[in-house]
Order: C-alpha cells, then sequence, then structure tokens
C-alpha cells in the first residue's frame, strides 16, 4: 500500500506559503489556541519548533518537556497561539504532567488539539490518543517520524486511520520539515470548521463498566447539556479524579466548559 | 436544585464506583489498547513484525554488554570531560587576557581620569567587576563545551543506556536509575543537574537526586582541583610522573564524589527518606542522529547562557563583599584579616587554614573565584610581595609562582589534600541552594542539601588531617 | 594550640560520634525513645481505649478496667484516668465494672478506624512501604489526622469502600461495607474465588500470611483439601496452608465460567529469545506504580520479549508493544505470563 499525504480530505485548499508567519513566543493576541499533545519521545517538541520557528531544546529522553512552553504562528492572516503540553503516555493517572495535559485539554479549551505520534509506534501510541478523543472533538492526528517508520519498512494507510479515528492524519517528518504546510493547513481547516471531525468513542469496555458509564453520562447530560465530554467525566468521576469533584462542588464546572 | 443535583452525580459516582470495586482501571487500559489494536491491525502493515531495526539493537548491544558496557560509559565520560577542561584552556586564557589584563587596567585608568574617588573605584572595578569577569573567564568556555557535548549525546539516545546500565547500583542505594543522568548533568553544573531531576516521577527518588547532586564535582570545581593537584601532588612524585600523578588525583577526587553520592543516597533511603522505589520505568528510545547545529545552538541558548547569567547575578555582590572585607578596617586589621585571625585555630582541626574558610564563605556564590580569592587573601596576610593589592583578586600566570605564594603562606602537602577534599565536599554555590530551593519549594530540604555536605567536608577533612598527623 | 594531640582530638571525636549513632540510630536509638514515650499522650491512650473497645463490642466482647489495661499495656493510673475522664465526657460509661461505650463513644472510635484504614490505603496506594509496615505507621497517623484531613484523604484516594487488608472503610457517616465472603477453609475442591478479605488478628498468622505472599484481589482455585492442609492455586502459584491459616482468608466465590488460568508464569523469568503472552498485573502492584504499567502497555494479552539484557543483572529491557522499556526485577515479577 502506498503512503498517501493529505488522507483526510483529497479535496483540501493548499498550503499558502505566503500566508505563513512564524511568530516565535509573540502570543500577545491570537485567534485560536491549539494544544500540542502527545507520548513522549514522538519527536512533539519538534513539531512545535517547526510551527513557531522557536527553538525550544528537544532531547531524546523521555519527559524533557516538563512545563508548557507557549508559541505562535500566523497562517492566512489568523493568528494562532501554540501550547506545548508535556508528554504523557496516558491521561488516566495522577501525576503531575499528567494532569497538567489532561485539565488543558479539557478546560484550556484549545480550537484544536494536535496529537503528535510516533508513526513507527502507533498502537502503543493510540493510547493516549483515544483518550484525548474521549475528550475533544476537534483533533488533527500528526504522524510524526515517518522517516523512521520507512527505514523500519513500517507502512501506514492513513486514509483507513482517518477513518477509523475520526479526525484528519497528516503524516509528516518534523526533523526535515516535511509536512508541515500540510499540517498547518489541516489545522487551520479545523479551526475554521472546514473539517468537521467524529471523533472514535472506545468500545471494548467490559459491560458493567460501560453501563456505569452511560448512567453517570446521562446524569452529567442533565445537568450540563451542552457538554462534548460527558462521558469522559464520568471515566474521571468513576476513577475518582479530586480536580473535577472539586469543580463540580464548587460551580467552577460550569463556567470552565460553556 | 443545582447543587442537590450536582451531589447526586458525585454520589452516585461513589455508588458506581464501588459496585465496579478495583478494576476499573485495569478494564479501562486494557479496552483502550484493544480498540488500539484492531485500528492498527487495519492501518498498518509492518514488514519485520515488531522487530527493532538491525542498527539500534547492534548498538544497544554493545553499549549494554557486560564487556563493553561499563568500559564504553567511563571513556565517553572521561573523554567529554577531557575535552571540556583541555579545550577550555585556550578560550579561557583569551577571555582572561582580555577582561583581566586589557579591560581592568582600561577601566581603571579611566576611572582615575575621571577622578572617581578611590573608595568608589575600588568597591566597582577591583570588587564588583573582577568577580564577574573572573566567572565569565573561567565559567564560560568549559560550559559552552561540556553542555553541548552532552547534549549531543543527549538527543543521539546515549543517556537512557547510562541510566540503564547504572540503575542497579542506584537501585542498591535506594534510589532511581534516572539519577545517573542528573549526576552526570552535575558534572558540568549542579544547578543544572538540580533541574534536570524532574525527569524522575517519584517525589521521595527525586529529592534524592537533587540532596546528592553537589556531589557531581561541577565546572567551577575543576580548575581548583587541577591547580591544586599540579602544585602540591605533582610535587612529590617525580618530575616526568606528575602529569600522570595530579591528574590521577584530579579523577580520584572525582570517584569518591561518585562514592560519597551513592553513600549519602543509601543512607537518606535509610532514614529520613525512608521507603522503596515506587516505580521505575526507563523507555530506551530509538538512536537518532541528531542535528549537529541546532543542537550546539540550543545548548548554549537554553542552558549556557543561563547559567552563566545566573552565575554572574550572584558573583558579582559576592566581588563587592570581597573588597569590602579587605579594605575596611577594624582596628589596625582589615576585616578579612581579623575573620582569617579567629578562623586559624578552627581551621587548623581540619588541616585547613582561616584563608581558605573565609574564602569559602565569601565564594559561596561562585566556586569559581575561590582560587583568586585564596591567593588574594594570602598575600594580604603574609604581606609578601606580589598580587595586585588589597582586595583585587589575582591569578598567575605559572602554577608554580602560585605554588610559592601559597607555601609562604604555610601550605603544605596536607593543605593541599584537604582543600581538594573539601572543594569536593562543601556546601553547593548559591546559584544551585536558590535552583534547589525553586525546585522542591521547600525551606527544610534546602537548608539539609546545603549544610549537609558542609559537615560530611569537616569530618572528613579532619578525619585526614588527624590520621595524617599522627602517621606521617 | 600546645596541648594539641591528633590521637586525642580522634579519639574525642569517636566518641562524639558514638553518642550521636546511640541517640540517632533508626529504631532503637535513644531519640526515638524519648521521643515515642512522649508521645504517648492522654489523646492518643483515649482514643486507642475507643478502639479497643469498639472491636470487642463489636465481637460481642465486654471489657473490665483490667482487661483495657492488660490489652493496651499502659500504665494502668493512666488508663483509669483516661476512662474516668472519658466518662465525664460522654464518651464511655460503667456498667457495674464492664466499661462500654456510648453512641458518641462509638462514634469516636469508627473515626478513628476511619482515619486508620484510609491512611494504610493511602501507604498501599501511593508510597512504597513494605506491606509490614502499613500497620504500624496507621496506629500512629490515626491520632494525627483531623477529621478534616482524613476527609481530604478519603476525596484524593477516591472513597474507597476496602483498606488492603479487605477490611470496609467507615464512611463520615459511619456506615460500612458488609463483606459477604467464604472462608477458603470452607470451600470445596474446584471452587474459583477472589480473595476479598485477608485478617489481620492474630498477629503471628497475619504475618505467615505475608510471608506467603498472598493477597488481596487475586483468584484462588481450591486444588486439594484435607484435614491438615488446603492446597490452592493463585497467580500461577501453588500455596499449601495450615487450616487455620486459610479460616482467615475470606474469598467470594465466582461463577462457574469464569476463566482462571493455569501455568502463569512471571515475567522476571523469562529468557532471551522467548516470546511470551501477558495474562495480567498481580494484585499485589497496587495504586499508581501498577497504573503506570498499564500505561505503558503491560495489558492483558500483549506479546513480550526481552529486549536487552543488563551488565549488572537488573533492570532488564523488555520489548513491548514495539517499544523497549526496561523494569526491576521486582516489578517484572508481578507481572503475570504465558509462554
Amino acid at each position: 500500500m502506498e503512503v498517501k499525504p493529505k488522507s483526510a480530505c483529497e479535496s483540501c485548499a493548499h498550503f499558502n506559503e505566503a500566508g505563513l508567519k512564524k511568530l516565535g513566543v509573540n502570543t500577545t493576541a491570537y485567534d485560536h489556541v491549539i494544544a500540542l499533545a502527545g507520548n513522549p519521545n514522538t519527536g512533539k517538541s519538534t513539531v512545535f519548533n517547526a510551527l513557531t520557528g522557536l527553538r525550544q531544546h528537544t532531547g531524546n529522553w523521555p519527559g524533557k518537556t516538563v512545563t508548557r512552553a507557549e508559541g505562535g504562528f500566523e497562517y492566512n492572516k489568523e493568528k494562532y497561539k501554540l501550547v506545548d503540553l508535556p508528554g504523557t503516555y496516558s491521561l488516566l493517572s495522577t501525576s503531575e504532567d499528567e494532569e497538567v495535559a489532561r485539565n488543558f485539554i479539557l478546560f484550556g479549551r484549545p480550537t484544536v488539539t494536535v496529537i503528535v505520534v510516533d508513526a513507527s509506534r502507533l498502537e502503543r501510541n493510540l493510547n493516549l490518543v483515544l483518550q484525548i478523543l474521549e475528550i475533544t472533538d476537534r483533533a488533527v492526528l500528526c504522524l510524526n517520524l515517518m522517516d523512521e517508520a520507512k527505514r523500519n519498512k513500517i507502512e501506514i494507510d492513513t486514509r483507513s486511520l482517518a477513518r477509523d479515528l475520526g479526525i484528519p492524519v497528516v503524516p509528516t517528518s518534523a526533523r526535515f520539515n516535511e509536512g508541515i504546510p500540510e499540517l498547518i493547513q489541516t489545522i487551520s481547516e479545523v479551526a475554521s470548521g472546514a473539517i468537521v471531525c467524529r471523533p472514535h468513542r472506545i468500545k471494548n469496555i467490559p459491560k458493567n463498566i460501560e453501563n456505569a458509564v452511560e448512567e453517570l453520562s446521562e446524569e452529567i447530560k442533565k445537568e450540563y447539556p451542552d457538554i462534548p465530554n460527558s462521558r469522559w467525566i464520568a471515566f474521571r468521576l468513576l476513577e475518582g479524579d479530586q480536580h473535577i469533584i472539586e469543580l463540580l462542588k464548587s460551580g467552577e464546572f460550569e463556567e470552565y466548559i460553556s | 436544585m443545582k447543587q442537590k443535583n450536582i451531589d447526586n452525580i458525585i454520589a452516585l459516582s461513589n455508588d458506581l464506583r464501588w459496585q465496579i470495586g478495583d478494576e476499573f482501571h485495569d478494564n479501562l487500559a486494557e479496552g483502550i489498547y484493544a480498540d488500539a489494536a484492531e485500528i492498527v491491525k487495519g492501518a498498518v502493515h509492518k514488514e519485520n513484525g515488531n522487530k527493532r531495526l538491525r542498527l539500534d539493537a547492534k548498538i544497544d548491544k554493545i553499549v549494554t554488554s557486560k564487556v563493553w558496557g561499563f568500559p564504553l560509559m567511563f571513556l565517553i565520560l572521561a573523554f567529554v570531560l577531557w575535552l571540556t577542561i583541555i579545550g577550555a584552556n585556550y578560550p579561557s586564557a583569551m577571555l582572561a587576557e582580555l577582561l583581566l589584563n586589557t579591560v581592568h587596567p582600561a577601566l581603571k585608568s579611566f576611572a582615575s581620569s575621571v577622578g572617581m574617588p578611590w573608595w568608589l573605584d575600588g568597591f566597582l572595578i577591583d570588587g564588583v567587576y573582577l568577580a564577574v569577569a573572573w566567572v565569565i573567564a573561567v565559567m564560560l568556555p568549559p560550559m559552552a563545551i561540556f553542555f553541548p557535548l552532552f547534549t549531543l549525546l543527549e538527543d543521539f539516545g546515549y543517556l537512557p543506556r547510562i541510566a540503564f546500565n547504572l540503575d542497579h547500583l542506584f537501585k542498591l542505594s535506594g534510589a532511581h536509575g534516572k539519577q545517573a543522568l542528573t549526576m552526570s548533568m552535575g558534572f558540568g553544573c549542579n544547578a543544572a543537574g538540580v533541574v534536570a531531576t524532574r525527569i524522575i516521577d517519584s517525589p521521595r527518588e527525586r529529592l534524592i537526586a537533587i540532596i546528592t547532586n553537589n556531589f557531581s564535582l561541577c565546572n567551577g570545581r575543576w580548575p581548583t582541583q587541577i591547580l591544586i593537584a599540579t602544585i602540591f601532588i605533582g610535587a612529590v612524585v617525580p618530575s616526568s610522573m606528575s602529569g600522570i600523578a595530579s591528574l590521577g588525583a584530579v579523577i580520584g577526587v572525582a570517584v569518591l564524589g561518585i562514592c560519597f553520592m551513592f553513600l549519602t543516597s543509601w543512607a537518606l533511603s535509610k532514614t529520613v527518606l525512608k521507603g522503596e522505589v515506587s516505580t521505575f520505568n526507563l523507555e530506551l528510545p530509538p538512536y537518532r542522529p541528531p542535528r549537529f547545529w541546532k543542537t550546539i545552538y540550543t545548548s548554549i541558548i537554553d542552558r549556557t547562557l543561563i547559567v552563566l547569567w545566573r552565575a554572574i547575578v550572584f558573583a558579582a555582590p559576592a566581588g563587592a563583599v570581597i573588597w569590602l572585607i579587605s579594605n575596611i578596617h577594624i582596628g589596625d586589621l582589615s576585616i578579612a584579616a581579623w575573620m582569617i585571625d579567629s578562623f586559624d585555630g578552627f581551621a587548623f582541626l581540619f588541616g585547613l587554614n582561616g584563608v581558605i574558610l573565609v574564602a569559602y564563605i565569601v565564594a559561596i556564590p561562585a566556586n569559581e573565584i575561590v582560587i583568586p580569592t585564596i591567593l588574594m587573601l594570602t598575600v594580604l596576610v603574609t604581606g609578601i610581595s606580589g598580587g595586585e593589592g588589597a582586595g583585587v583578586m589575582f591569578e598567575l600566570e605559572s602554577a608554580s609562582a602560585t605554588g610559592d605564594i601559597l607555601r609562604a603562606g604555610g601550605w603544605t602537602l596536607l593543605t593541599a589534600v584537604n582543600l581538594m577534599l573539601f572543594s569536593l565536599l562543601h556546601n553547593p554555590c548559591s546559584t544551585t541552594i536558590y535552583t534547589i530551593y525553586k525546585e522542591t519549594k521547600s525551606t527544610k530540604w534546602t537548608v539539609i542539601a546545603s549544610i549537609l555536605p558542609v559537615i560530611m567536608g569537616f569530618v572528613v577533612t579532619f578525619l585526614v588531617a588527624q590520621i595524617w598527623r599522627l602517621f606521617l | 594550640m600546645n596541648t594539641y594531640n591528633p590521637l586525642i582530638a580522634l579519639l574525642i571525636f569517636l566518641g562524639l560520634s558514638l553518642l550521636g549513632y546511640l541517640f540517632f540510630r533508626p529504631n532503637r536509638g535513644w531519640y526515638w525513645f524519648i521521643k515515642n514515650s512522649s508521645r504517648a499522650t492522654d489523646k492518643v491512650i483515649a482514643e486507642d481505649i475507643l478502639k479497643r473497645l469498639y472491636h470487642n463490642e463489636n465481637a460481642s466482647n465486654f471489657l473490665n478496667i483490667n482487661d483495657v489495661v492488660r490489652t493496651l499495656k499502659q500504665d494502668e493510673q493512666m488508663v483509669v484516668e483516661s476512662i474516668n475522664k472519658m466518662t465525664t465526657l460522654g464518651l464511655v460509661k460503667m456498667e457495674g465494672d464492664i466499661v462500654r461505650l456510648t453512641k458518641s463513644g462509638s462514634d469516636y472510635a469508627l473515626r478513628i478506624i476511619r482515619a486508620h484504614r484510609l491512611w494504610e490505603r493511602y501507604l498501599a496506594e501511593k508510597t512504597g512501604f513494605n506491606k509490614s509496615e502499613w500497620h504500624q505507621r496507621a496506629e500512629r497517623k490515626e491520632h494525627e489526622l483531623t477529621m478534616d484531613d482524613t476527609n481530604l484523604l478519603a476525596n484524593t484516594l477516591g472513597n474507597p469502600q476496602f483498606d488492603p487488608h479487605g477490611d470496609p472503610i467507615p464512611t463520615i457517616s459511619g456506615k460500612m461495607a458488609k463483606l459477604k465472603g467464604v472462608p477458603v477453609s470452607d470451600l470445596k475442591v474446584n471452587t474459583i474465588g477472589r480473595i476479598i478479605h485477608i485478617k489481620d488478628k492474630p498477629d503471628i498468622i497475619y504475618k505467615q500470611i505475608l510471608a506467603e505472599n498472598i493477597h488481596i484481589g487475586s483468584i484462588i482455585r481450591i486444588v486439594e483439601k484435607s484435614s491438615e492442609r488446603i492446597v490452592f492455586h493463585s497467580e500461577g502459584e501453588a500455596f499449601k496452608l495450615a487450616p487455620i491459616m486459610a479460616g482467615n482468608i475470606t474469598v467470594s466465590v465466582l461463577e462457574k465460567d469464569v476463566a482462571f488460568e493455569e501455568d502463569v508464569l512471571r515475567l522476571n523469568i523469562l529468557k532471551e529469545n522467548e516470546m511470551a503472552k501477558i495474562i495480567g498485573i498481580s494484585k499485589e502492584l497496587r495504586g499508581e506504580s501498577r497504573r503506570r504499567l498499564l500505561d505503558l502497555g503491560f495489558v492483558k494479552g500483549a506479546e513480550v520479549s526481552i529486549d536487552l539484557l543488563n551488565p549488572l543483572g537488573e533492570p532488564k529491557a523488555y520489548l513491548i508493544k514495539g517499544t523497549s522499556i526496561a523494569l526491576r526485577n521486582n516489578q517484572a515479577s508481578k507481572i503475570l505470563i504465558k509462554k
């Protein structure tokens, strides 16, 4: 099978190079917030640097970015603020970096979440992707390190991947700046609503848990009819996430999601 | 009404959690991975199954092998340190020539031409300016070499393999394998090493790594070790062997530091930081050829300049203090002379002298200025000729001239050995102390991390001094 | 300086360090003795008495003052004083020479039990302390936690129902979940069940059970039963217990169609060039460390092999879902596999 770039939409508008301006850390006024999430060691910081023109240090060891970094770019007269979240394997545990990432995607209200994954370790990376897709329905999968995948003789059918996940998939090799224009174009289209995502929801859960999640999620929807991720909130409540419980109790939850 | 509904939701979640039992997280994690497997099955085609790249696997076999693993590790570390120390000599000398021998006299003559009062001239130019100039001249070149080299290794992916090889030793001392990385980083700069402990995710092990980072001999202390070893250790063996002997002594001190690091980690994890390693997992990422120039650029911007800037901020007031204590007189004696006098008896117990202790007190902000301060104070109290005048730090062109001044100040081989030990085992510099506070946000642990090495330094130098005097 | 002699200086130093060692050595240092004896304050004694009375009354044992003194191993006069004081506060009342809890006394006792069990749960989930230390640590901590601390702790732990021994944790209002189970000694051969409770008293038997490495939550199958011993399999190992020990372990019986994995091995015994499938993670591993392993992909059904051996023997790197992850042996030994 051949790797097809631009899988999600064949008819997409083409990248407009003249419309791109990398803004570095200058992010005072912006139209959209873009969150950058991903496992450690997927070249997330490299993607961040390629998008913003910044030169954050990118180490080849897990957990380099502990605090979040911010940068920006301008494309077709719209300003984008980019937030680089700490690299995590999952969003289900209670460690500090996971909390930062989780809360930002949930409450920071990013317009688009870009999920950077290592193309040669897709299965392991999907763990995080599927969790993020429970939280947000505006996401782009950045299939990074395609060069390494090729060296490993791994072929990925991006079209079928995009269909299964319900979000656009962009193959990149950020180290060599390959695929970055396409990524920017796709981000802008998801942000503007030109691409509408239908994210995958986790299926393989035992019946008793599925029922509990359903029941709880219904109750949450009754209280907050506009909430897009009642299922995720149900997951967190079943896990006993203190942060969410506190927000619910204090009433702040409403402010965050509205 | 609203509040009641929310309470209901929370109560319902509690009930459901109890019904599901402990299995929830297990089931959820398994479910997500099962979904992932289904998706991957349809979208990914792998020619070699799950195997890793042959080249990667080969490199890994060598760097973690029983025979080559450890020698390779030490060779690489030794090479990095050697390149740092030797390579830094020339730019250091050039910077010193520029900042100390050209700019400093120029500033002095400018000051006298505009008629600046002697105290302002001394305070600003001999005090603040000289301290900053020393720090830049001594610190910038080695850091500009060490950090990029270290970063190249890091980007290549070698560092996690070091942690992998050494983890067992760290486990025996109750610490985390990733401490190997922060320890190596500490050879460059302890403050940077302390920041690097963020990669350790369990708080107990991270504290151990922070407290023991100071036992890695940092760039500010390598020059002191090398100078003193060349003058005193090199002199006791035949001249043909002196190079090797002094190098051996310096490496011995660094290795001793590693031993102290393990020992302290072990003692901490048996007493105040009791407990077992709660989580340990280390991903060994695939090797990636680093982008050479980009790495060098970012590591200089990210690490070297930030650390240097902090050092300068702390060194400037130290320079001012050094000038003040040697120029303000109480009675006949300057404050410095008075302090040295009162410390002399106490210092004798540890095989040191008052000059060294005073130098270490005023040089807490930056280890780089210890040797210039010691020279200046020695000339001040002995009254021998040489140097630049009260409160003016200096260093001499040749090691032998430095040795002459120190011997005139009453230095013996014991003083030299104990100075080397004390330089390894004393409080971290103020940049590091400040960083420890920022990272731990705890006064208690900052105090412990600062005081513990000094106590150990006094105990070790005391024991060495007594035994030395008994048997030699 | 004339009187200075290095030998004397050394001796003084050695003397001081010996003294320091005697004072501060772990567990038996004098400093800890002083600290511990001053810790047995009125509050601690009173709370210990209430707790003791509560447990005994629950088992329909009623204690008189002598019994209390004997079981507490405290100074008699202090105990008597404490009981008098609590009588005036309305926490206990005397019925003849029997000391009995009032309603508020038993509420107080429940609060202490709640703090104790929550703290044990905390130790089990969030720290690396050995399980034999949990109880002792909780015995001390229960007196230090205020009501608010306890509630906060319960919230951060997700309001758990049971402590790591399987004992129910009282809720704020004092309610406790009921244990519905059968002691292992009553089970028939071939029954499959999940361990839900291990009695932590008497201490000797509990220690033996711990030494056998049996833990809450693991699934067992009875393979042999006689009057001398009961044998069951769990997580790939066979356990042979005397009936008294087995009687202290409670199990909830599972439906017949539950698949019970026999021939389960541990990841740490996997050899180079062997492939294995993960069956699960032992129930011994809890809280954070369990979650971390799951997140890394050590889930049921995943294929695993050894990627790299270590020059020092440990840790080894395992290839799991395309990535090399290093684990120490004690962690790998808690991952159940099948070759």
